[in-house]
């Protein structure tokens, strides 16, 4: 608890001092000229009286709790100018991240292609800002969908392209084949580069790139085109590569070109073939990205007037009928 | 310097359009029961007169009722007990000053005694001292025991003290005297009913009360109200309270029943008197229970 305005109970303080003192002083040049009023006798008559002591401590008791509803009015009043707040350092999640999941959808790809999906279903609970696009491709990319913030839509698609992969039939790389090959991982990385929008504005921006760049045909890009094009717009790339590890000697050099590619766009590589670590994979990804995009750590004021505004709300109910007692 | 006899003339002169004059002249020559065996002369009867003190020959010689009227054996002498402390410059009961029902009630006995050729004293004072002012006949003197009383009574005056002033008449004055006491309404304490006791042995003892303003009164709520005791405020808040006003007014009749019991134990002639409308008549009923009491 703090207060923005700490000086604001000093004025309050000081304005009821100079209001009491203004009273004291008004009282005290009229108290000397006493003996105004009407001059009576004996006053025992009444004040010997029971009733009369009942009424006083009645009356006793009605000011006693005005005077109370007024200091607790005043203090309110202080508080509520003083605008008390809770201050909190705050990290502010990665939650200014795009990341676009860039998914090779040939044949050899799809098991992979559906466990980073899976990790991302469940990421997606926890997702708060951040926007995910996804982009499948082959002989062409296509935008499954773009990017969005919006984690029922996600989940939905997620959950429904995992369905297509695992039914033979089902048409998840409609669209994915116009051009001149396969797996055409260059061509695949640059169309999803470029589904990043808002280039002006301030985010973090990822391509979780899922290829074994095993390229079948002519491409538009080439791979290190395409990382060269991710350095250019400030885009990092994230290489999952599952065709690495079988030690077959043909997708060595491929394997190079893609770890130098992926790293020089200052992203990471990671091989591996067993679809099942692909979830601690996601994870350092995502918990590298926040290392090296650390948020600023901000004070967050928050005001919180509300126990106070209570307070003055029932020290002014208070103060109403005490008063109204009082002037009967 | 305005006239305070002239006032009270003003008061009696309204009565006597009611016949009430006369029939306080004929109490109080009543007070004293002794007659004088010699005969002075007659003339017409006024109501308030002995029966037995009507010549009923020359009433029926004449046509209408006749008094014998018989030569004063000796000089009778009124002395007015007057508390002059500062509780008598409070108002009365009907928001008159108490001191000017006191003016007016001294200044009816005291004209009524001198026109009957009777002489008024004073004797007046605050707990501080008693001043006497010897007896007189004359009206001159009885505008300077009124205008003695009219000074005397302030609000920056001395507190009462009235067994003061009749332990001063009982020490003084030897002869048989029409004592008449003008007092502030509060309950006699107990040296004060001892010295009213042994007044009454020695003189004939006539007690006015005048009454004490009513705090309670609602023309007054919106005021300020100070007691000239000792300047302290009655709360204005608590003047507006109907139970505590049935409670005051109550209590207020309770207290002037027990006074009046009071004075009825003690063989004296009392009567409080509340406004300056009721001077005269009070008077009158006071002198008229005297007359009764046959005391």
């Amino acid at each position: 608890m703090a207060l923005i305005a700490w000086w604001a109970p000093l004025v309050w303080l000081g304005a009821t001092a100079v209001v009491i003192a203004a009273v004291v002083w008004y009282r005290g040049r009229h108290r000397s000229s006493t003996a105004a009023g009407i001059p009576v006798a004996h006053r025992e008559r009444l004040t010997a009286l029971p009733a009369y002591r009942r009424a006083l401590a009645r009356y006793r008791l009605l000011v006693a709790g005005f005077v109370v509803c007024l200091v607790a009015m005043i203090a309110a009043a202080a508080m509520l100018t003083a605008r008390p707040a809770a201050v909190a350092l705050v990290t502010p999640d990665l939650n200014n991240r795009d990341i676009v999941l860039c998914l090779d959808v040939s044949g050899s790809m799809v098991d992979y292609d559906a466990a980073v999906l899976e990790v991302f279903q469940q990421l997606s609970v926890e997702f708060t800002g951040e926007r995910i696009s996804l982009v499948v491709f082959n002989a062409s990319a296509v935008t499954y969908f773009p990017l969005t913030a919006d984690y029922d839509y996600i989940s939905g698609q997620l959950a429904r392209l995992t369905a297509e992969f695992d039914d033979p039939d089902a048409p998840y790389y409609g669209g994915t084949l116009i051009g001149n090959g396969s797996s055409l991982v260059g061509d695949g990385l640059a169309s999803c580069i470029v589904r990043f929008d808002h280039a002006d504005s301030d985010r973090s921006r990822s391509v979780i790139l899922v290829t074994d760049n095993f390229v079948a045909g002519e491409q538009i890009f080439t791979l290190p085109d395409a990382a060269k094009l991710a350095v250019e717009r400030g885009v990092r790339v994230y290489g999952i590569n599952p065709g690495d590890a079988t030690a077959k000697d043909y997708l060595d050099d491929l394997a190079v070109e893609f770890e130098t590619a992926v790293v020089d766009s200052g992203g990471a590589y990671y091989a591996l073939d067993d679809p099942g670590v692909i979830p601690s994979v996601v994870d350092r990804i995502t918990s590298e990205q926040a290392s090296v995009l650390p948020g600023i750590q901000q004070v967050q004021i928050s005001e919180r007037p509300q126990p106070w505004i209570w307070l003055a709300f029932a020290s002014l109910v208070g103060l109403g009928l005490f008063g109204w007692r009082l002037k009967r | 310097m305005d006239s305070l006899l002239r006032r009270v003339k003003t008061k009696l002169t309204i009565h006597a359009h009611r016949k009430v004059r006369g029939l306080i002249e004929g109490e109080y020559r009543s007070v004293f029961h002794g007659r004088s065996m010699d005969f002075d002369d007659l003339r017409p009867y006024v109501p308030g007169d002995e029966f037995k003190d009507i010549d009923w020959k020359a009433t029926a010689r004449h046509g209408s009722p006749l008094t014998k009227r018989y030569i004063a054996s000796r000089k009778h002498t009124l002395v007015l007990v007057v508390d002059t402390g500062r509780d008598m410059a409070a108002l009365a009961e009907s928001g008159e000053s108490k001191r000017d029902l006191a003016i007016l009630a001294a200044g009816t006995a005291g004209y009524i005694a001198i026109r009957h050729g009777d002489m008024v004293a004073l004797v007046t004072g605050t707990s501080e001292a008693t001043h006497y002012m010897p007896p007189e006949v004359t009206e001159s003197h009885l505008e300077r025991v009124l205008q003695r009383i009219h000074s005397s009574t302030t609000l920056a005056g001395e507190p009462s003290n009235l067994s003061r002033h009749l332990d001063y008449v009982a020490r003084n004055f030897r002869r048989r005297m029409i004592v008449m006491v003008i007092a502030d309404d509060r309950p006699l304490a107990a040296d004060e009913q001892r010295l009213v006791r042994r007044l009454t042995v020695q003189h004939e003892v006539l007690w006015l009360t005048i009454g004490d303003a009513d705090l309670m009164r609602e023309e007054w709520t919106g005021s300020e109200m100070y007691d000239v005791a000792d300047s302290a405020r009655v709360p204005e808040f608590l003047r507006h309270d109907t139970a505590l006003r049935a409670e005051f007014s109550a209590s207020i009749a309770d207290a002037a029943m027990r006074s009046e019991e009071l004075f009825e134990s003690l063989t004296v002639s009392s009567r409080r008197i509340t406004s300056a409308a009721g001077v005269v008549p009070g008077l009158f009923r006071l002198l008229e229970a005297h007359k009764h009491a046959r005391r």
